[in-house]
């Protein structure tokens, strides 16, 4: 144990030695069923953990909550009257048009008798798995920081994403694999990009590893790529000659332990070589298991158009990787839906359009995310992974040009399942519009899914810090509260 | 009845009355201290959590009203109910109060909560200045060594060290060997290895100043503040872009980087940076570096949509520019005085003694100037002229106007009413015409050649060609814009103009520029299909951009208009916005449909020469020359101007005047800045005045300035109170910067924060020892660094010592030298050095080691798609264009500083991903083939190329164990693959 903790000295107390401390520890001592994993900043967990992995699904741009999941009888009885929110409103844009029903049809699911929209039909199965909350609030209408706010729990750059804070206080479940793994949309990032998943002020092996399914390295740098001198043979030997040399010199310097952790770097590394192309490998995927992710329909060419086979294709596929990824021991991975602010749109930001827009992007999602839900409840995993819908903020009630809507920081959707979360329940009303919570002094935050989710997985959202500046950091700032209700 | 009742109550208010004063003794005695030291931080006047005041009678009475201090039906009163049993929710976040305590402020609620009169609590900690980083800093004495430890000494810095060593009962390491030691001191000033040649010549120099001739050497050289300048970006967050959503470029960032490179070089005084930093643009006016060292203050991220597409009136823009200012407060405390004013946003920061009211007056210093880019002058002489000419046009332009006023007085109502019909005719009519018409590429000269041509779709009878001058809407409204100086106009059957027919030949002497004319070309039946002008003499357009530019052209034959949408090519054109090659023959030019051109044209020279005729009549001639002459003059100025070297521009801190939703202060003064109450526009309090907290003694908290005072003389005063001499943090704050990037530790480890939150100094007199010579001893970095690497402390061997670790493992005492991990831009710096490819060009533009996409709406950077053989990459990495939102993954994996955040110690992370970037990434692998062919060109032998490849990166020849396993290994996989081991060495990526 010394040998530990002189290390953690000699980089200097910092953080990066703490981490890099667990990488050390290969031995019997890690990944117990129930405790902190490989790398753990945690030694021990502050209370025994209901789930072990989570995989965040986030929808660039804002996904209207009323056309999803949030069904407002009010606005269908005065679609096309002239809205009127009882006090003066904000909006983002010019969003303040009539009262505007939802350009879909919403029916009765499960025993719980959930209302979804046609578009997010194929999540009628898993209803009864599923927590919603209805009242979520942001802060800001805002894009970037909303995004920020979502994925790290602040408004601007500079902090880590919650998959980085539980890379970092639960460590890895396994070694050839990294532990925050991020499935971007194939169009591009969303807002603000790479700093969604960034470390920031954490050691950098928290950061989210972009994966990109079916490219030829699908991790950064995994294997060398135009080179015609870097054979695999070469690869072999160049790190077999690297380890002897190494070796030598650590025996001429004893006593750094840095300098064994950089040569078990190299092994990690073609470790992952070797697991990762398996771990992507869907092609072994029994037919069934195809089908039922909606994989199977054989077509290779889209039409121009946003359409919602080519929007199930990306997005049932990052969820069938991302069942992989748990399997084999990955500890957060999170799937984003919609790219920034291009044209033409191809996010969930529809201030033309929802029916063009949310439609495709929603048949997408849903089926992607129905599947993974199924999948990993017949694979006994649901019970100990959580799931988390979110995204940037709402969209309002009333109409932006004649079929679009605008930003709606006031109330928004987020659901939940499995990971101890109960099932078919609907927590947190927004009011009869879906302005905002129909108890406006009792909103549920970011910080209270995030502490909830941190709960979950053993750890108490206000102990795990980090000071960074002067400042003790945690993911949820100073706020976050258990939502008691949706816990099973 | 009534007596008895009055006799109640005036018993009632007896008892009342001396209890009373008896529970004020109390309170203050007993109670006082207990809500000063922990509940008005949070529950005071502006701050007031839970709606609960404490610090005022009024508050309390106000907590006596809604029940929260008053006891109910034998329970607990809500206050007493929070700060009793052992998990309280009171105190928050700090050590829960005693039971005495506790039955303090019970005793206090059961006598009514009595206030004395007028009584206002503070916040104690504010008060607070008994801690190590405020206290006055003070010369200590260097320590005496005697014996071994005097042997061992070498300079003050030992004395201290070895004193420090002494008391923990351990002794120093040796001297490193002379190998180690040029490593180290290279990669440690100039982030660099030294070459095999300059190694050896260390080696071999047995002189007893071999060392320091080194040092001073590398001091000297240019390569030392391209290594020291990234330590500073590092603090103060430098990027090349502004981050957030739509992450736009900042492709005038760079001035600011290189004034960080040329400072370190110049070693410019550490007073005149920081104030230059600050408020350079009003302590040293007319400067370049005023202006450019504020960059400063613009070096953080920027929230592009929260300024250009939300106006400040609404929230989400009050949001965004109070957080705009909030990065400018804390990047000036954090990296000049190690301090957390951040904390002190929503309240009084809970550990150091600044208060909410305080941070917002930090606000008001900055409360008018933003992010944008500025115009400055590269050199004073030119400053001054540009000046000079400026003054002088405005003088003219006055006496223009006079001039102006006087003939107008002599006008009569006939000539007035000509001159308003001319004005109709003349005033562009916005809107008639989509396209400004066909404008060439800029030239920076005006002799350079320039052609636009029409294909006519066939060869065809030609008899006249009419040229339209441009006169742009989107511009100051300039007639004859473009038009050329000099040009030719020709026909020709075939599209390159190898034969051609000369229709008009004007590149002999310069044209008059027709302005509003159209000059028509009769040609009387020449065939051909193309018709070129070419432009052999450009018009200028401003400063120094020449460029080509007409309104339309038209090309007739036998009566017909056959250029009508016909196809253009030309030389080069900028096509964007009105401008496009295909608006030459649209059937518009710059203002309106052709005929209705022609008709303002014909009835407005009519008009013209009315006008003239009555003005030779009516205006007396005197005035009529004066006019002249002032036009010639303004004409000449304005030449003058034009032709005055251009100016730079730089993204710096500046009052800004723009338009939208992004409008500056211009002319409008700084923004009123509210205190807000937990930090929220939508809650403002009282305005709060220009000042700074109470840190520097005997320093006042608000700026003493005058009325009506200057924007800058605010940041003037922030910049010298920084600056003070009796400022504690200041000096402390760089010493021990330089202190740690030297050792990889601080003296004190947190080096943005001094506070209580912060680390302990592990050697207070030394580093009140440096501060003090630092202050007081010409400001000199370089001589500060001098000071440390000539110290044995620094010297020392960084060798393992299992008993002297087992004593201090984190070696705070510096028992010996820390082996530290190579930082990402020292690790590119040098493969490029190995591989023979570094590129020593220093400053300018950033390289980009990316290709952009998409830059109109939110650009992509695409690091995977750049080509690492580039040349034009092939430089230091300070120079390396940062990316906000998207960081290099490759350096990123290295651990380089996020430029989101202030960086004051890089980490030094080991993970699989980073041996993965090392032995695969793109870069490194086109580096081996570099290294490789430059080690064959050296030698012939593998043996010697592999000798020569140790010596490059490591700075030592190999053993005779590691030439066999390395040339055995050459032989079969080939010496590339052999640079490619040798790059990832931990002996290459650690520096002992």
């Amino acid at each position: 144990m010394l040998s530990r903790r002189e290390m953690l000295f000699n980089m200097g107390g910092g953080i990066g030695g703490v981490a890099l401390a667990g990488m050390l520890q290969t031995d019997g001592l890690l990944a117990s069923e129930t405790g902190p994993g490989w790398g753990a900043r945690m030694s021990v967990l502050h209370h025994p953990p209901k789930a072990k992995r989570v995989v965040q699904m986030f929808m660039g741009g804002a996904a209207s909550h009323l056309d999803l999941f949030d069904h407002k009888p009010f606005l269908e009885k005065n679609h096309g009257k002239k809205s009127d929110f009882g006090e003066h409103v904000e909006a983002f844009q010019n969003g303040l048009g009539p009262w505007m029903k939802s350009p879909f049809k919403f029916r009765r699911y499960g025993k719980s008798g959930k209302m979804l929209s046609d578009v997010v039909a194929p999540l009628g199965d898993c209803v009864d798995d599923m927590a919603f909350i209805h009242n979520m609030v942001g802060k800001t209408g805002v894009h970037s920081q909303a995004t920020y706010l979502q994925a790290t729990g602040f408004q601007q750059p500079g902090f880590p994403g919650m998959g980085c804070w539980i890379s970092y206080g639960l460590g890895s479940l396994n070694q050839n694999l990294p532990t925050f793994v991020v499935l971007p949309d194939r169009r591009g990032f969303a807002s603000n990009g790479p700093k969604n998943w960034d470390a920031a002020f954490l050691p950098q092996q928290h950061q989210g590893t972009i994966i990109r399914p079916g490219a030829q390295n699908p991790i950064a740098d995994l294997f060398p790529s135009g080179s015609k001198f870097a054979t695999r043979t070469a690869d072999r030997k160049a790190l077999d000659v690297l380890k002897e040399l190494n070796r030598k010199h650590q025996s001429q310097n004893p006593g750094d332990s840095r300098l064994e952790a950089r040569i078990k770097s190299y092994e990690l590394a073609a470790r992952m070589q070797l697991s990762a192309p398996q771990a992507l490998d869907v092609a072994k995927e029994p037919k069934h298991v195809l089908e039922m992710y909606g994989l199977n329909h054989g077509k290779r060419s889209y039409s121009k158009q946003i359409n919602a086979v080519e929007e199930i294709d990306y997005f049932s596929m990052k969820c069938l990787v991302a069942r992989r990824l748990l399997e084999r021991g990955v500890r957060f991975v999170q799937i984003w839906s919609g790219n920034d602010n291009g044209f033409p749109r191809r996010n969930w930001d529809s201030h033309e359009d929802i029916r063009r827009d949310h439609g495709p992007l929603a048949m997408g999602m849903a089926t992607g995310a129905a599947a993974l839900i199924k999948d990993l409840k017949q694979r006994g995993m649901l019970e100990d992974t959580i799931i988390l819908w979110t995204t940037e903020f709402g969209r309002m009630p009333s109409t932006q040009g004649s079929k679009g809507r605008d930003h709606n920081p006031y109330v928004f959707t987020n659901f939940l399942a499995g990971g101890g979360i109960k099932g078919g329940v609907t927590h947190g009303p927004s009011d009869e519009w879906g302005y905002k919570p129909l108890d406006r002094a009792n909103p549920t935050t970011v910080y209270d899914v995030h502490a909830t989710i941190l709960h979950q997985l053993g750890i108490n959202h206000e102990k795990l810090t980090v000071r960074h500046n002067g400042i003790d950091r945690r993911l949820t700032d100073v706020h976050g509260h258990l939502i008691k209700p949706i816990l099973a | 009845m009534y007596v008895m009742m009055a006799g109640l109550c005036l018993g009632g208010s007896l008892v009342l009355g001396e209890s009373k004063s008896a529970g004020i003794n109390h309170f203050h005695r007993h109670v006082k201290p207990i809500l000063e030291r922990n509940c008005v931080q949070c529950h005071g006047e502006g701050t007031t959590k839970g709606k609960l005041a404490l610090d005022s009678e009024q508050g309390v009475v106000a907590g006596l009203k809604a029940g929260v201090l008053s006891a109910k039906d034998g329970s607990e009163s809500a206050l007493i109910e929070a700060v009793k049993g052992p998990n309280p929710d009171m105190p928050k976040d700090s050590k829960p109060l005693s039971a005495a305590q506790v039955a303090e402020l019970e005793k206090w609620i059961a006598a009514g909560a009595p206030w004395p009169k007028g009584a206002k609590l503070v916040d104690k900690r504010l008060a607070d200045q008994k801690f190590w980083s405020l206290m006055p800093i003070r010369k200590p004495a260097v320590p005496k060594m005697e014996g071994r430890w005097g042997k061992w000494v070498k300079n003050p810095v030992d004395a201290f060290v070895a004193k420090r060593l002494l008391e923990q009962r351990l002794t120093p390491s040796g001297r490193a060997d002379k190998r180690t030691l040029i490593r180290r001191l290279y990669f440690d000033l100039i982030g660099l290895p030294p070459s095999p040649e300059q190694a050896e010549q260390f080696l071999k120099d047995q002189s007893k100043d071999a060392f320091e001739k080194v040092v001073d050497k590398l001091l000297a050289s240019p390569r030392y503040g391209e290594r020291w300048a990234r330590h500073w970006l590092d603090v103060v967050h430098y990027a090349d872009t502004h981050g957030y959503d739509k992450d736009k470029l900042r492709p005038n960032a760079y001035p600011y980087r290189d004034y960080v490179i040329r400072s370190f070089n110049s070693d410019k005084r550490y007073d005149r940076f920081v104030q230059e930093q600050i408020a350079g643009d009003t302590l040293f006016p007319g400067t370049p570096e005023g202006v450019v060292a504020q960059g400063f203050i613009a070096a953080g991220p920027w929230d592009f949509i929260g300024h250009v597409e939300v106006p400040e009136s609404k929230i989400d823009g009050k949001v965004a520019r109070s957080l705009d200012r909030d990065d400018m407060v804390v990047n000036v405390f954090q990296s000049f005085m190690s301090t957390t004013v951040q904390c002190a946003r929503c309240h009084n920061h809970k550990f150091d003694p600044i208060s909410q009211e305080h941070y917002y007056n930090l606000h008001a210093n900055f409360a008018a100037v933003d992010r944008a880019p500025r115009r400055y002058d590269a050199d004073q002489a030119t400053l001054a002229k540009r000046k000079k000419l400026m003054s002088q046009k405005t003088g003219l332009e006055a006496k223009r106007v006079l001039l102006a006023k006087k003939v107008d007085a002599l006008k009569t109502p006939e000539m007035k009413a000509l001159e308003k019909q001319i004005a109709s005719l003349a005033t562009p009519k916005k809107g008639v015409s989509p396209s400004n018409g066909y404008h060439s590429a800029f030239s920076n000269k005006a002799e350079v050649v320039k052609w636009v041509q029409i294909d006519l779709g066939r060869v065809v009878r030609i008899d006249e060609i009419r040229v339209f001058p441009a006169r742009p809407t989107d511009w100051k409204d300039t007639p004859g814009f473009g038009y050329p100086v000099r040009f030719k106009i020709e026909v020709s059957n075939d599209v390159g103009f190898k034969k051609a027919k000369m229709i008009a030949d004007r590149t002999k002497a310069d044209v008059v520029n027709p302005r509003n004319l159209v000059p028509k070309f009769k040609v009387n039946g020449i065939d051909g299909r193309y018709v070129r002008v070419t432009a052999t003499k450009l018009w200028l357009r401003d400063r120094r951009n020449y460029a080509l530019a007409l309104g339309e052209m038209q090309v007739y034959g036998s009566g017909e208009l056959l250029s009508a949408g016909r196809g253009v090519t030309a030389l080069d054109t900028i096509d964007s916005g009105r401008w496009n090659v295909k608006h030459l023959v649209d059937g518009f030019t710059s203002r309106m449909p052709i005929a209705a051109q022609f008709k303002a044209n014909a009835s407005m020279a009519e008009l013209r020469s009315k006008l003239k005729k009555l003005s030779e009549t009516v205006l007396p001639e005197s005035v009529r020359v004066q006019q002249q002459a002032t036009e010639r003059e303004i004409d000449r100025v304005e030449k003058a101007l034009g032709e005055l070297p251009a100016q730079g521009v730089v993204y710096t801190a500046t009052v800004h005047r723009g338009s939208g939703a992004f409008r500056g202060r211009a002319g409008l003064g700084p923004r009123p800045i509210h205190f807000l109450h937990r930090g929220d526009v939508t809650k403002p309090g009282k305005l709060v005045v220009p000042g700074v907290p109470p840190l520097v003694p005997g320093e006042p908290v608000a700026f003493n300035l005058a009325k009506g005072h200057g924007e800058g003389d605010r940041r003037a005063a922030l910049a010298r109170w920084v600056t003070h001499k009796r400022n504690p943090l200041t000096w402390r704050s760089i010493v021990n910067r330089v202190w740690l990037y030297h050792f990889g530790r601080g003296i004190v480890d947190s080096p943005n924060d001094f506070g209580r939150m912060g680390q302990r100094p592990t050697h207070p007199d030394l580093l009140d020892f440096l501060a003090i010579g630092f202050r007081d001893g010409g400001q000199s970095i370089k001589k500060l660094h001098k000071l440390i690497v000539m110290s044995a402390t620094y010297q020392q061997a960084s060798t393992m010592d299992t008993h002297r670790a087992k004593l201090d493992s984190g070696n705070r005492f510096l028992w010996r030298m820390n082996r530290r991990r190579l930082d990402a831009e020292s690790i590119r710096d040098a493969t490029l050095v190995l591989a023979g490819k570094m590129n020593f060009k220093m400053y300018g533009p950033a390289f980009r080691d990316f290709v952009l996409e998409k830059p109109q709406h939110s650009p992509h950077y695409e690091y995977h798609k750049h080509d690492p053989n580039d040349v034009t990459t092939h430089r230091r990495s300070i120079y390396r264009f940062l990316v906000r939102s998207q960081q290099q993954p490759f350096m990123t994996t290295l651990d380089c500083a996020d430029p989101s955040m202030s960086v004051p110690k890089r980490n030094q992370t080991l993970t699989s991903l980073q041996a993965l970037a090392l032995m695969n990434n793109r870069f490194m692998l086109a580096m081996c083939e570099h290294m490789a062919k430059r080690l064959r060109g050296a030698h012939r032998d593998l043996a010697e190329q592999i000798e020569l490849g140790y010596r490059l990166a490591l700075s030592r020849g190999p053993t005779a164990d590691e030439l066999k396993v390395m040339v055995g290994f050459a032989k079969k996989h080939g010496l590339e693959n052999t640079c490619r081991v040798l790059l990832n060495l931990n002996e290459f990526v650690f520096v002992d």
